[in-house]
């Protein structure tokens, strides 16, 4: 792979405690990665070394060819980036802000500050102080001024926060639009699980200070678990039948009978069939997918035996 | 070119800022103070019929043009340890405070040109805000008609203004680091005080030459004539100068920056 941005065998230790232990990994021009983790699993420190705002205790990060440190601060010519929660000078109003950036990254074009407040929907805002905003416009300025200069990378660690849901799609659809049109590589992390499915390229899953798991896109649909719900007005009874039929079923907490009996998965008008047989029809009968929360959370779990 | 956008940028941010409205309020209300103060002791009947006031007053001795300035020089030395030492706390602690600190250290631009251009921001700004202390104050002092003036006593007096200044700004460098090290503004201020008293204890001691933050306003006159200061004064003011701004320097290039 080309990669455009590249972590290899990065630690951090913090005294006695490592916070990120020997993460290696490599993102492609056009890439959107998902970083997700728990709280205090090592995303943020992993984005501040490859910002280089963190100094790695082992290993290089590298933005293109170039080893991120003092020496090639050039690098972040090309790069974007939001860290935590969104800033700002709050006693310079929208505009000035995005126009201090645009003189400090040496962007010319004094019009790019405009095309970047009509793409973040923030021109009626222009002239409000930054300390005025809300949240959520608040983290679309923060989103404002990575865009600013037009980056080919952008690093981003939770970029929906405080965006209310016409805004996250809003930046989701900004998002795939960069990347899949302009070729720009996205590397974020988010607390929001769906948000991170719906639009990543590949995923990665931090837990502990280590890079656990990697899943492609592709591959992400067919590693979700499914599971069949059976719904009948004798519950008792058609959970019995499924039992003895071999596919090993339980109630769940809405009281329905669940299976993930790879036959009863795959066949579920068998399973009907099966069950109208028995005498005990099924009211409801659904195919149900994992969620990305509840794949995470089994794959950390099984990390942890 | 990046670094003087920065220059720029950080006179911005001050010009914008509150931070400069209250500075200018002090340095407005202390040359009125000097100028009351020299008016109380032009009119000896007026120092009589207000008491302590006219006491005090009997402390600066002649109510003329040298007498005013050296009060001036005096405001700037002392007052200047904390109003510089208060925008310098702000220039650097308010990147943590505001969290834009981030931005900065992504910026294609050494951390190095950065730094210095707060500094020369710090640094500019402290020379103006001395500059609106002597014009405020000489207004005053033409307003309360004082006597004596001439040529060599203002350029005495102007001397005595621009070497304190360039004390007192130069000891705002330490409190940049406290402010980076604590990454906030209210450390650096805590310093800046903490300072100011040790430096009242240390020149009542008789060591205030050998104490930098003593020694500006030692310059300006503030014990009198007795006061002399030798060259290992000025050496020691440069010197906690010097590393004020090596280990701020250090700190943006090589510490963690959370």
């Amino acid at each position: 792979m080309n990669s455009v941005i590249r972590l290899s065998n990065v630690s951090k230790r913090y005294k006695k405690f490592l916070a990120v232990e020997n993460i290696s990994l490599e993102i492609g021009k056009g890439e959107i990665y998902g970083f997700i983790g728990l709280n205090g699993s090592g995303k943020t420190t992993t984005i501040k070394m490859l910002l280089g705002m963190v100094h790695p205790s082992q290993g290089d990060c590298y933005i293109g060819n170039q080893k991120v440190g003092l020496a090639n601060h050039d690098i972040w010519r090309k790069v974007g980036s939001l860290v935590e929660t969104p800033y700002a000078y709050p006693e310079l109003t929208v505009k000035e802000n995005l126009d201090v950036f645009r003189r400090l990254r040496g962007v010319l074009d004094s019009s790019s500050v405009h095309q970047v407040m009509d793409q973040l929907k923030l021109t009626a805002y222009a002239d409000r102080k930054a300390g005025k905003l809300s949240l959520g416009n608040a983290q679309r300025l923060g989103i404002a001024k990575a865009l600013l200069h037009k980056p080919e990378i952008l690093i981003l660690d939770e970029p929906s926060n405080g965006l209310d849901p016409t805004g996250i799609i809003e930046i989701r659809e900004l998002f795939q639009h960069l990347a899949s049109d302009m070729g720009v590589t996205i590397f974020m992390s988010s607390h929001l699980l769906s948000e991170v499915a719906k639009i990543s390229t590949r995923i990665g899953v931090i837990h502990q200070g280590q890079l656990i798991k990697e899943v492609k896109a592709d591959q992400f649909k067919s590693l979700l678990s499914k599971r069949l719900v059976v719904d009948a007005r004798n519950r008792e009874k058609a959970l019995g039948a499924m039992n003895r039929a071999g596919y090993s079923s339980v109630f769940n907490r809405k009281g329905e009978i669940e299976t993930t009996a790879e036959y009863a998965v795959q066949h579920p008008d068998d399973i009907s069939r099966y069950l109208v047989s028995e005498g005990v029809p099924p009211t409801h009968l659904a195919l149900e997918e994992e969620e990305l929360e509840a794949y995470f959370l089994r794959v950390i779990s099984k990390r942890e035996g | 070119m990046g670094f003087f956008t920065a220059v720029g940028v950080e006179g911005l941010k001050i010009r914008k800022s509150k931070m400069i409205w209250i500075t200018l309020a002090v340095f407005t209300a202390a040359p009125l103070m000097a100028g009351f103060f020299i008016f109380v002791l032009k009119n000896p009947e007026f120092a009589k019929s207000s008491g302590l006031i006219g006491d005090k007053a009997q402390l600066f001795g002649l109510a003329d043009w040298p007498t005013y300035l050296s009060m001036l020089a005096q405001i700037i030395a002392v007052g200047g340890i904390l109003v510089f030492g208060f925008v310098t706390s702000w220039v650097f602690g308010r990147e943590y405070a505001d969290r834009t600190i981030k931005d900065l250290l992504t910026l294609p631009l050494h951390r190095l040109s950065i730094v210095m251009a707060k500094f020369l921001a710090v640094f500019i700004t402290n020379f103006l805000l001395g500059a609106y202390v002597v014009i405020i104050g000489v207004i005053i002092g033409f307003f309360i008609k004082l006597p004596a003036w001439s040529m060599e006593a203002v350029l005495d007096g102007g001397f005595v203004l621009l070497v304190t200044t360039i004390l007192t700004s130069t000891l705002s460098t330490p409190p940049a680091f406290v402010a980076c090290y604590s990454r906030g503004y209210l450390a650096p201020i805590g310093f800046i005080l903490f300072m100011v008293v040790l430096a009242q204890v240390i020149a009542a001691a008789g060591y205030g030459a050998f104490f930098p933050w003593a020694v500006p306003a030692l310059f300006s006159g503030i014990a009198g004539t007795g006061a002399v200061l030798g060259l290992s004064s000025f050496f020691a003011v440069f010197f906690t100068g010097l590393i004020g701004l090596a280990a701020t320097l250090y700190w943006w290039l090589y510490a963690d920056q959370h």
